[in-house]
């Protein structure tokens, strides 16, 4: 890995100043069925191609942002604050 | 004879510089400032360079372009490296390896004549049964077969290695013709351009070209002969502000991204450009037939640069063996040193003569069209060669010459268009291996698409760089007729041994073709089984007549037999140049107090990034001190964490899983941290300071984990909380003894009674004017303040309470005396003792989790935890005394099987016995239970699992 990731504070930089956390998951709540929470702690989809993923800045202003990144090859993404995911996603069904 | 020339028929010789001397085997030899090692050793008639790997035969330089095993040697202690990319310095010393005792005479070479020849496998297949004989056999052959040998005391270790930074806009790799007009066409464009170069000159091939100069972009050099035409660029680039010239610098790999990876000496150097352009060119083909590896086989260009750049002639009797017209070139450049071309050998016929074939035929050397070699003959080297029909039937001629000159065509050095990601393709037309499709922004021009004359090549290069500067497509190229050198005709068939095919791990055709025989015909699993290729060139010499020969012998076509995977690194990379200097680079945190320890003789220990005192005396001695009188340690490394705001408490109900409503200002708790799949993963207090302001301690190595954790729940649950990081702002330390109190009352103003301050309580105020926060805490299990200020007073206070308390015997004591305090009252450390499937319940610390709240981190998974019940459980242990301690990590042994492990084991100097930790299943884990631990030796200890703390069970020396 030696792509380079763009922070939506400070722009593009190598992806080693980044964290990854995982792809974009969502959280069940306490009433679900245990075998919800334990797929939503231990299971991925590992997609093949264009996923929504938590990055953290570690290496520089410690904000965490979505990206969405093509796992075939590492380019052509996209970084974007949370607080605009539903706007991105409306947006995207527009598209 | 090789020797020195004082000058040239057809060309101009470059100044030598200074003479200089340098040592070759323990012998003094001598050299000038421009020459390699390997020009310098063949100006001093050393021949034979190495012995081969496997039969240790005779080698010598061949293609001077840093790709052949061939002149692989040691220099100061240093192994492995190309002696014909080595600019030699005074004083050098060069080693030749694999030889022993010397390259000329080599007692292994009897591996010829013993074993006449080795086939694959054969180490394998001879020594694989009964399986104890391998590794015996194993030992004995790595002896004589391998490289350089490593000296782990040599002087290159002491060597100072770097990690670089470039950031240019068009960054171009190769200095040829190519690579110049890239450059220059990017300058104009106005970008900041970074030229790489892997030998110590630019101009690549062009500084030993006659050919006139025709159809540049650069109108000026037209007419002037090539290698005068490139001088002329260079100095024009010279004075260009917004570029940046590297020479002896490697590419080694090119990564995502345009992340170029190059080394430079002890440098590494990571640019990341907007755009590459790899103009990398190509080096001469490899022809196999018998005896094709003697010394005295050698490239065209190997000549041409030794004569035109060094002024070397590698010996007096030259035939060479072409395919185009640049053998003739290669003939002009040998007759105009002086030498003695007894022939060209060209296996055309009927084509129309060439600019250099014309010249050759005026200079009255003898050619013969239609013929190639079909062997070279001679012992130690060179002394003879047969040549015949290309289709290796009839020998008609032989010719006592020492110089057997290979000048037919060129491959394209693709490895950094390839790199693992872009398979070549076997372009027809061209008669080469071509990349044609790049990924966005990485152009590519010059030889590496096929042989041109040095305006074509310039132009081509300017087109490629002005689109790099553009972000333009990848501009297509194209070869004249004239341009195109044929492919090869099939390579020699004409009997005999010692086809050599990889010179790097000694495998000959006839090696490949029985291995084809045995069912590997396809060129991957070839080359697994006969490790062509494997060898330190990594292909880089011989991939092309692997691909060729293997379409030959197993009759698949050309465009199927494709060579195997060009993978980084492009040249053998030393471990020093991808570690760098530090370790990970990471930064080395220091404490506000670490002058101090030094002034006290500390040994210090790594805590993730920090150097944390280890001991100061001995871990024993300040353990009895700690017990009897007063200790003090640096804490400042803890992570300390801030939260205020209108949701904070709500936002610690969510984070931790205890309830904190009722933890009034002045309170402190211990409290667990849980991850969301309910492992405890980190444990510390939680003290309500001030209304509504509330202070979280953590261990050093989870801060930055703990502080992302909670700027992630922050974006994606925001709540009005500010969280305030003062790991770094603030200094701590821990005054712990039984006579603290009377300590430290004097120098505060906060009421240090038992009644006003208890146990688990936290005040504010201040100590010699410093503002602190002070916890009462007990993690050694004694009275024990720790104090948290302002980091800028860190050494003044803690120098301050060490005056203060002289006459108390006050003194420092470090992590490992903590380490044994905390064991002697049975307290965990989360990570130590715990691991990543270690449930809170069973830890012994479910007290800390009240799991009747809404939602937590963690609660769906601690219900499940609840459910299943507890298997087994962590607990402390004595040992008899007197017997060995275990070491830590160590196993629980019942009935022969591990049925638990030991994670934690001291001597405590307190009770003068062995103490620890241990997970028991829960049958077992009962006071008094006796149980078998077996240590790293195997020996078996009787331990006791004991109910509480080893010292101060019901913690009465703690709440007085």
């Amino acid at each position: 890995m030696s792509f380079q990731l763009s922070c939506p504070n400070c722009g593009k930089r190598a992806v080693g100043e980044f964290a990854f956390r995982s792809e974009v998951l969502e959280r069940p709540s306490q009433d679900d069925d245990f075998r919800k929470w334990a797929e939503y702690v231990y299971l991925r989809r590992n997609h093949r191609g264009k996923q929504l993923e938590w990055w953290y800045h570690r290496g520089g202003c410690q904000s965490w942002f979505l990206v969405e990144r093509d796992t075939v090859n590492n380019t052509d993404h996209c970084s974007f604050w949370y607080k605009d995911l539903q706007q991105v996603l409306a947006t995207e069904k527009e598209g | 004879m090789a020797r020195r020339i004082q000058a040239h028929r057809y060309l101009t010789l470059p100044e030598r510089g200074r003479e200089i001397s340098f040592k070759y085997n323990g012998k003094t030899l001598t050299g000038y400032e421009t020459d390699t090692i390997a020009s310098a050793l063949m100006a001093e008639e050393v021949k034979i360079t190495s012995r081969s790997f496997k039969y240790h035969r005779p080698r010598g330089q061949f293609d001077a372009e840093g790709h052949g095993p061939e002149v692989l040697v040691t220099v100061d202690d240093e192994p492995n490296l190309w002696a014909d990319l080595i600019p030699l310095r005074d004083g050098m010393e060069v080693k030749s390896q694999n030889t022993w005792p010397s390259p000329e005479f080599d007692i292994a070479a009897v591996n010829q004549v013993t074993v006449p020849m080795l086939p694959n496998g054969f180490y394998y297949k001879m020594f694989h049964k009964p399986k104890w004989v391998w590794p015996l056999a194993e030992a004995q052959i790595r002896k004589v077969a391998g490289l350089g040998k490593i000296d782990i005391k040599g002087r290159h270790n002491k060597r100072r290695y770097e990690k670089r930074y470039r950031f240019p806009d068009v960054c171009v790799i190769g200095g040829g013709p190519a690579g110049l007009g890239a450059a220059l066409a990017a300058l104009e464009e106005g970008k900041q351009v970074l030229l790489i170069e892997n030998r110590a000159e630019l101009g690549g091939h062009s500084l030993f070209d006659l050919s006139p100069v025709s159809g540049s972009p650069v109108s000026e050099l037209n007419g002037q002969p090539a290698y005068q035409a490139v001088q002329t660029l260079i100095e024009e680039l010279a004075d260009s502000p917004n570029l940046e010239v590297m020479v002896n610098t490697t590419v080694f790999a090119l990564y995502e991204d345009n992340l170029v990876a190059a080394q430079c000496g002890s440098d590494m150097f990571k640019i990341r450009a907007e755009s590459v352009v790899l103009c990398p060119g190509a080096t001469d083909r490899l022809l196999v037939f018998e005896n094709n590896d003697l010394p005295g086989v050698i490239s065209a260009r190997a000549v041409e640069r030794s004569i035109a750049r060094h002024g070397v002639l590698p010996d007096e009797d030259a035939v060479v063996v072409t395919t185009h017209d640049g053998g003739y070139h290669t003939a002009m450049m040998l007759h105009g040193a002086g030498a003695k071309v007894m022939a060209v050998v060209d296996s055309r016929t009927g084509n129309t003569p060439g600019h250099f074939e014309n010249q050759a035929r005026e200079a009255g050397i003898e050619i013969h069209k239609g013929h190639t070699v079909h062997r070279a003959r001679g012992g130690r080297f060179v002394t003879g060669m047969d040549v015949g029909s290309p289709t290796g039937s009839d020998t008609t001629r032989s010719f006592n010459c020492d110089l057997l000159v290979l000048a037919v065509g060129f491959k394209p050095t693709l490895n950094l268009l390839s790199m693992g990601r872009k398979t070549p393709v076997w372009n027809i037309e061209r008669g080469i291996l071509q990349v044609n499709e790049l990924p966005e922004h990485i152009y590519s021009a010059g030889e590496v698409h096929g042989n041109a004359s040095f305006g074509r090549l310039l132009e081509e290069g300017s087109t490629a760089g002005k689109a790099a500067a553009q972000g333009a497509a990848n501009p297509a190229t194209s070869r004249t007729a004239e341009e195109i050198i044929a492919a090869l005709p099939a390579d020699i068939e004409c009997g005999g041994k010692n086809h050599f095919i990889c010179k790097c791990m000694d495998v000959t055709r006839n090696e490949a073709q029985a291995s084809i025989g045995e069912g590997y015909d396809q060129v991957e699993s070839l080359k697994r089984y006969t490790s062509m290729g494997m060898g330190p060139c990594q292909g880089k010499s011989c991939h092309e007549a692997i691909a060729r020969l293997a379409a030959i012998d197993t009759g698949l076509s050309p465009e199927e037999a494709m060579p195997t995977t060009m993978r980084p690194p492009f040249m053998p990379t030393t471990f020093g140049i991808l570690a760098g200097r530090a370790p990970h680079l990471g930064p080395i945190r220091r404490t506000a107090m670490h002058h101090a320890h030094i002034d006290r003789n500390v040994k210090f220990l790594d805590a993730g990034q920090w150097k944390r005192p280890e001991y100061y005396t001995t871990p024993e001695e300040e353990v009895k001190h700690v017990r009897t009188k007063i200790g003090m340690i640096d804490v400042s490394t803890l992570g300390k964490i801030e939260l205020s705001g209108p949701d904070a408490l709500d936002f610690l109900h969510f984070l931790l899983p205890g309830k904190f409503r009722k933890l009034a200002v002045g309170k402190t708790r211990y409290s667990m941290m849980i991850a969301e799949d309910g492992i405890l993963f980190e444990d510390g207090t939680l003290s309500h300071v001030s209304e509504g302001r509330y202070y979280l301690s953590t261990t050093t190595g989870n801060q930055d984990a703990i502080m992302s954790m909670m700027m992630w729940w922050l974006t994606v649950e925001p709540r009005d909380v500010q969280v305030k990081n003062l790991s770094g702002a603030n200094a701590a330390i821990n005054v712990t003894g039984s006579g603290t109190r009377e300590f430290l009352q004097p120098l505060t103003d906060v009421d240090l009674s038992n009644e006003a301050f208890p146990y688990m309580a936290c005040r504010e105020g201040s100590i010699a004017g410093v503002p602190v926060v002070m916890f009462r805490i007990g993690f050694t299990g004694e009275l024990g303040y720790e104090i948290h200020y302002p980091a800028e007073y860190g050494e003044s206070l803690w120098n301050h309470l060490l005056e203060e308390g002289k006459s108390q015997d006050v003194k420092p004591f470090g992590v490992e005396t903590q380490r044994i305090l905390r064991l002697e009252k049975g307290h965990l450390i989360p990570g130590t003792d715990t691991d990543a499937l270690s449930n809170p319940y069973e830890a012994g610390v479910g007290f800390t989790i009240k799991d009747d709240k809404p939602d937590f981190l963690g609660k769906a998974f601690l219900k499940d935890f609840k459910d299943r019940g507890i298997k087994n459980r962590l607990v402390p242990y004595v040992l008899d005394k007197g017997v060995v301690i275990p070491e830590d990590g160590v196993a629980v042994i019942e009935q022969g099987k591990a049925v638990g492990r030991v994670t934690s084991s001291r001597t405590s100097p307190t009770l003068e016995q062995g103490i620890g930790l241990v997970w028991l299943p829960d049958g077992m884990a009962k006071t008094n239970q006796r149980f078998t631990i077996r240590n790293r030796k195997g020996v078996d200890t009787n331990a006791i699992v004991i109910d509480h703390a080893s010292y101060d069970p019901h913690g009465e020396r703690l709440k007085s």
